[in-house]
This record gives C-alpha cells, structure tokens and sequence, in this order.
C-alpha cells in the first residue's frame, strides 16, 4: 500500500470520526445545551445584566444639623451629581440608620451643628459621611461625589478668602498645579465592558469542556464495557480519532466564538477595538487548546454528569485568575503558577488587551505564544489519554473475541460430544 | 415512631452511598474547601498592593521627582518605569507591563515658580475597574497634593500658623466612615459572598445528583421501598446526612473566616449559625425541586449549575441589583444566593436587627419547602422511570 493511499484512508477515517461525534453533539440533548444554548443565552444574558454599566443616583439620607446657607449648598451640590441623590432628610443618626438598615439608603451626609460657623470662623469644616460597606460601588460613587464637592467646595471658599482680583488668580490660588484625570479604555468605568470580554472568553473554554466532557460520557455509557473509544475500523489509531474528534468541535466553536467575540459586543456596544484578522490569530490558538484541554480532561471523567460536578465550579476561580477582577500583579505567585494549567487565563488576557485596550498582536505575541504552546502540550496529552482508551478498548474487543471464540468452541464441543453420545446410542 | 425508624434506615443506606462513591467525597469536602481557600489566599492582601505604575517626566527637576518618589511610597503604587514619551508609556500599558501612569510635562516646575499654572496628566486602565479606581485615587491624591505643597510653602513664607494653613487649603474635610469594613478590604467583600456561593452550587449539584444516580443504576425502588413507599420519609432519610456534612462544612467556613481571619461580623454568632442552617436548606431544597421539575439527572443537573452559576452575578453583591434593569431585579428574587447575599450583609456584617430582613428570610424558607410541590413528582419517576444514556 502507498504512503498516499494509507494518508487517504488516515483522512478518511478522521473524516469519519468527525462525522460520528458531529451526529452525537446535535443528539445528545446535554451536549447540544452546552456547547449551542449556553454560548448562545448566556453572553446575552449577562451583558443584559452589566448593560447599564455603572449606577447612578445612589439614595443616601442627608441629616443637616448645621441648617445654615452652606450646609444647603453642600448638599444641593452633593444632590446635583450624577452618581448620587440625596432622597431623603433624617433628624439625627438613629434615624438615618434605620433607613440604611431597611435598604432604602445606601449612605448618610451628617452636617454637624458647628459646620458653617467653623468656615466663617475660617476654621476646617467637617462633613462626616457613613457608607453602606456591602456593595463597593455604592460606597465609591458616595464617596467620590463628597469629595468633589468638598473640593468644589472648598475652591470657592478659597477665593473669596484670598482677595484676588482676576479670574486667572483665582484659578492659580486654587489650583497651582493644575492635573487632568485621563481614564482610558473604559473612560466611564463600566462595569459591564470590563468584566465581560472575561466572560466571553471564559464562557468558551467552559461550555467546550463541558461539552466534550458530556459527549465522552456518553460514549462511554453506551459502550457495553466504558469505554471511551468505539470499536469500528475507523477508530483504529489516536491521531485519527484526537483530529476527528478535534475538527468537530473546531467547526462548532467556529461559529459560537465569531459569535461570542464578534457579534455579542456589538450587539450591546461595548468597546470593541480587535482587528478581525489579530483576532483570528488569537482565537486559532485558543480554540485549538480549549479543545485539547477539554479532550484530556473528558478521558478523566467516568460518568457523564461527574463532569458537571468538577467543570462548573472553577469558573469563578479561573475568572479571578485572569487579573481581570483582581489585578494580576496582586496575584500569589503560587495562583499564577496554577493559571498556566488553564487556557482560559492567557485567552481572557489577549483578548482583552486587543478588544477592549486596542492593542495588537504584537503587544499580547506572549500569551499567543503560551496558547500555542498550550495547544501542543494538550494535544499531545490528549493523543496520550486517548491512546490509553484505544488500548484499553482494544484489550476488551480481544478479550471479547477471545470469549465468543472460546464459546463457539466449547459449544462445537459440545455438539460434537452430543452427538458422538448419541452416535454410540444408537450404535448400541 | 415507624417513620422515624424508616429515616433511619434510609439515612443509613445513604452514608454507605456517601462513602463508596468518590465523586461525594469530592464534592461536598474537597472542592467547597479549596474554593474557600483560593478566594481568601488570592486576596489576602485585602487591597492589591504595589500596582505597577510608570512614568512620563519630562520635566526632570526635583520638585517632579519628590512627586514621583511620594507617588512610590503609596500603598496600592509600585513606581516600575520611566518612559520617554505618552506613546511608549501607553504601548507598555497595552503589554501589560504598567496600568497606569503619570506625565509631567516639559517646563512644569518653571510654570509652577512663575505661577503659570502648569497642567500635569495621569492615565490609568479602568478595563480592570478594581486595579485603575485604587490607581485613579493614588494619582489624584499626588496631584492635589502637588498644589497644596504650593499653596503651604508660599503660606509659610508668609508666617502663617499650621491650622491656618489647613484651614485654608482644604476648608471642608470629608470625615469618612466605612460602616463595617474600614479597610476596604476585598477579601471581606467578595470572599463571604462567593465561597458560600459555590458551596450552594454543590448543594444544588449535589442534591440533583443524589436523586438522579438512583434512577440511573435503577435503585429508585428499592430506596422507596426501603421508607415504605412514602416519598417524604425517602427524602428526608436521604438528606438528612448531607444535610449533616454540608452544616459541618460551613461549620468549618465559618469558623475560617470569622475565627481565624477574623472577618467583621457585627451581628453575632447567632445570625451567622441561622445563616448557615437557612442556607444549606434552602440550597437542599432548590436542588430537590430542580430534579422534581425535570425528573432526568442530567436535565436537572444542567438546570442547577447554570442557575447557580448565574446567580454569582444576579446576587448583585459585585454589581448591585439596583443598577440593573427592572425585570432582571424581579428575576433576582429566584436566586437563593441573592437572599442569602442580602441577609448576610443586613443581619450578620452590618449587624442589623432580623426584621429588616425578613423578607429574605421567609425566601430562604420558601426554597426549602419548595420540594413539597414536586414530591409525587418524584416518586412516580422512581417507580416508573427509566435511565437511558
């Protein structure tokens, strides 16, 4: 046989594994809700729940104690800024606080009596402001408003005490050295275009797992001893079956990840900066080494649902492991040596840095090269599992042929005794 | 009495199950504790520490410097290189060397001497809101106090006392109370909301899956049998130990987190003892009532890892419910870990009294008695269904 006969045979029955496993995802109803339902709700769902980016107008009680002139301007300019608004006026503390403990408010101004007199005094007034500490953006948008306007505040009263006579002093005595305060790549600070690029990417390595995962329970309780490779001609050697296998999900994963990382963002206007050819240099790899990794870790499950049981729960920890939420340079190191076992980690942090920071495939060649190096490391873990899986299903296939054969003896046996018994029978 | 001896055989039956079978083992121990591990040793710090921030100067007086080496000695800001221009500083941000940075142009301390009113610029990433709000705060801290250093040297010529000077640089002080957490500490803020929501995701998980594996090696009835066909003592006898392990598991996280690290917990022992009860039952409870409504291990399985895995964003502990859209609020209410999230932070972190919680108390209930609608459900699936792979 030529070589290229025997590669012919090879493709075609990769080719045929492709087919059988494309069959068996559009089958299996578990499958089919992870790796089609999944990417497709959940990203909508998710960017439905960050949509609104950021919270405005954050109720917070006001007790005014002080009742003077500039005690109102606070608060009127405290209630004029966007992030918050003052809802209501308490008496004192206790009152206040039993507004915050019901959840009506998420903050209290308290402007103590003294207030206005000690500016007059030209002393320093105090505004003491007592935040709800359970949600951290409530208490940033508190308490970033009361220091703008303090600062705003305290600006004007700057001018009138230093008799200036011009405009331009004025500014020079308030702010000698003036500053700008650039946010960039998500100047309005959005939460939603910051955790969900993470997401996205998250959402395809994780359904991909868990897809693969299921299908390779599946097959496994189908098959009459577990295991994981059918016996058939076409599953007669690991690089066959990993490719086939592989090339299945590829085309699945295609599409959902155009989807995920092209489509979701526009559809809900989050920043999207990636050229689609960067892009696709990005996701090859990706892909290529969520699949592998999904195909090592589906040979360690034993039924089909232990894989939900262990898949599921790392989502959160590998989210936080992507120096997303958590900046990576306040990662233990021992965590970051952990996040090297996972594509997503480098996935999540190139495509970020391309979407979302505008960067190109140059400024993220680090994490493409360990995605690349990741996708051979798994498929050669993936070769070497599923090589495992051919022996052992090849031992049962032998051992099967073996006792079919042995029976077929022992029952020609049998019948040959019958009937020489029943020869000797009647020749008696 | 009788019932009582049939929970009792039928709890025996399931610690036999719970020790034979691996997967148990792993999921109501060994994955709830090292998520508890990882979420309180990624953010031990409580604030990340040492960000790495770099410099544009090029000013290059003493007067930039002593801003810059101010700027180093923050806590969140680690100063980790000087750039040449915005572009390269801005191309190192997009490598991920740097998240944030500080230009001082050319000129900048001659303007300030001339009183020319010189402008100075920071940038910080904010596609990582936690790290570029500490960095923004730093910045803004440096500049401000750029000004001020101005403003206090020309005030000190002028032999003005210290107070004056105060007074006058910053005539209202914003007097801050953080209720509860005057770290700001991360750790106390996200640990406490999302180990115990990936302890719930096991209870879901697992309760499906106990209900499920006896339809899938066909045990259903001799379970059933085992608590004379009545479905309620079955179900009781079958959680009753997990319902044990998992009270011993937040026993431990408890213990862990209020104990040993010492996280606040202003409303006492009592409020996070009922917590813990409220929250393996009505976890238990939801788990039950996903395998009663799709009586198929996998369906029901599928149903509770992604309601579980949802509710880590609608608990809106992270971004708050009050930010989201009004159908997705109502939706909130579906969630045990919403209510859980809601009553912990009202009764056990800020220590307020149980009535202003009291609705998310009675939702905790209500998930745990929410099998009572499924249980014939149940067991007529125990009887009659069978497990096809």
């Amino acid at each position: 046989m030529s070589i290229f006969h025997s590669l012919y045979r090879r493709i075609l029955d990769a080719a045929y594994v492709w087919r059988e496993e494309m069959r068996q995802v559009f089958r299996d109803e578990g499958v089919l809700i992870f790796c089609i339902i999944v990417p497709l709700v959940y990203p909508i769902l998710y960017s439905w729940i960050y949509n609104n980016e950021v919270v405005h107008e954050v109720p917070v009680v006001v007790i005014d104690q002080s009742h003077s002139q500039l005690s109102r301007q606070f608060i009127r300019m405290f209630d004029a800024s966007p992030d918050v608004r003052v809802a209501c006026y308490a008496e004192d503390l206790d009152d206040a606080q039993s507004l915050v403990s019901r959840q009506v408010m998420k903050g209290v101004i308290l402007i103590p009596s003294d207030f206005a007199e000690k500016l007059c005094r030209m002393e320093q007034g105090t505004v003491s402001v007592y935040c709800d500490m359970a949600l951290m953006l409530t208490y940033k948008a508190i308490y970033q408003t009361a220091m703008a306007v303090s600062q705003k505040m305290g600006a004007e009263l700057q001018t009138k005490m230093s008799s200036n006579y011009t405009a331009r002093e004025d500014m020079i005595t308030t702010r000698p050295l003036d500053f700008e305060d650039v946010p960039v790549f998500n100047p309005q600070g959005g939460y939603g275009s910051f955790v969900l690029p993470a997401v996205l990417m998250l959402i395809i390595q994780q359904t991909l797992v868990l897809g693969i995962g299921l299908a390779a329970g599946t097959a496994r309780e189908r098959s009459r001893y577990g295991d994981l490779v059918p016996i058939h001609p076409a599953y007669d050697g690991i690089y066959r079956i990993v490719w086939g296998k592989a090339l299945c999900y590829l085309m699945v994963y295609a599409v959902m990840g155009a989807f995920l990382t092209l489509v979701v963002p526009r559809l809900f206007h989050f920043i999207q900066l990636a050229h689609w050819d960067d892009l696709l240099l990005m996701m090859i790899p990706y892909l290529l080494a969520c699949v592998f990794f999904g195909m090592t870790v589906s040979c360690l499950v034993r039924y089909r649902e232990n894989v939900m049981l262990i898949v599921v729960f790392v989502s959160l920890p590998l989210l936080f492991l992507t120096g997303i939420s958590w900046p990576q340079s306040a990662i233990p190191g021992a965590w970051q040596g952990v996040s090297w076992l996972f594509p997503s980690t480098f996935g999540v942090r190139a495509y970020v840095r391309m979407n979302t920071m505008g960067g190109t495939l140059g400024d993220v060649a680090p994490e493409v090269r360990y995605l690349w190096i990741q996708a051979a490391l798994y498929f050669g873990a993936a070769c070497i599992v599923y090589g495992h899986q051919l022996r052992v299903s090849r031992r049962h296939a032998q051992e099967r042929l073996a006792y079919l054969r042995k029976k077929r003896e022992v029952r020609a046996a049998l019948k040959q005794h019958h009937a020489t018994a029943a020869n000797l029978r009647t020749n008696n | 009495m009788r019932y009582l001896i049939n929970i009792w055989t039928v709890a025996k039956r399931e610690c036999k199950i719970l020790f034979v079978n691996r997967i148990y083992f792993c999921c109501m121990l060994i994955f709830p504790i090292f998520a508890m591990y990882f979420f309180t040793s990624l953010m031990d710090e409580g604030l990340p520490e040492d960000m790495p921030v770099g410099i544009v100067d090029l000013d290059n007086t003493s007067t930039s410097r002593s801003l810059i080496r101010r700027l180093d000695a923050f806590q969140s800001s680690e100063v980790v290189a000087h750039y040449a221009s915005v572009a390269e500083a801005r191309h190192a941000m997009q490598e991920n060397e740097i998240y944030a940075f500080l230009y001082i142009p050319k000129g900048t301390t001659d303007k300030l001497l001339a009183s020319r009113r010189p402008k100075i610029s920071y940038y910080y990433n904010m596609s990582m809101v936690m790290g570029g709000s500490l960095l923004m705060k730093d910045l803004k801290t440096i500049s401000t106090l750029g000004s001020a250093a101005v403003g206090q040297a020309t005030m000190r010529a002028k032999g003005y006392t210290p107070e004056q000077i105060q007074a006058f640089l910053q005539p209202v002080r914003i007097d801050l109370h953080q209720i509860a957490n005057p770290w700001t500490n991360y750790n106390v803020y996200l640990s406490t909301v999302f180990v115990p929501g990936v302890m719930m995701l096991f209870m879901f998980l697992i309760s499906a899956y106990s209900i499920g594996v006896e339809l899938k090696f066909n045990r259903g009835k001799e379970w059933l049998a085992r608590a004379d066909g009545n479905i309620v003592v079955a179900l009781l006898g079958k959680f009753l130990p997990q319902a044990v392990v998992f009270l011993l598991l937040i026993a431990y996280y408890e213990f862990y987190i209020y104990g040993v690290l010492q996280f606040p917990h202003v409303g006492g022992w009592g409020y996070i003892v009922l917590l813990a009860v409220l929250e393996v039952f009505a976890s238990i409870g939801f788990g039950i009532f996903a395998f009663g409504l799709m009586p198929s291990l996998r369906m029901s399985m599928s149903i509770c890892s992604l309601w579980a895995v949802l509710s880590f964003s609608l608990a809106g502990s992270a971004f708050p419910v009050m930010g989201m859209d009004a159908p997705l609020q109502a939706l909130t209410w579906l969630f045990p870990l919403r209510h859980y999230y809601m009553l912990y932070q009202i009764t056990v972190f800020n220590g307020y009294p149980l009535l202003d919680a009291w609705f998310h108390l009675v939702a905790l209930v209500g998930f745990t008695l929410l099998p009572w609608f499924v249980v014939h459900k149940i067991k007529n699936a125990m009887l009659t269904y069978v497990y096809i792979p």
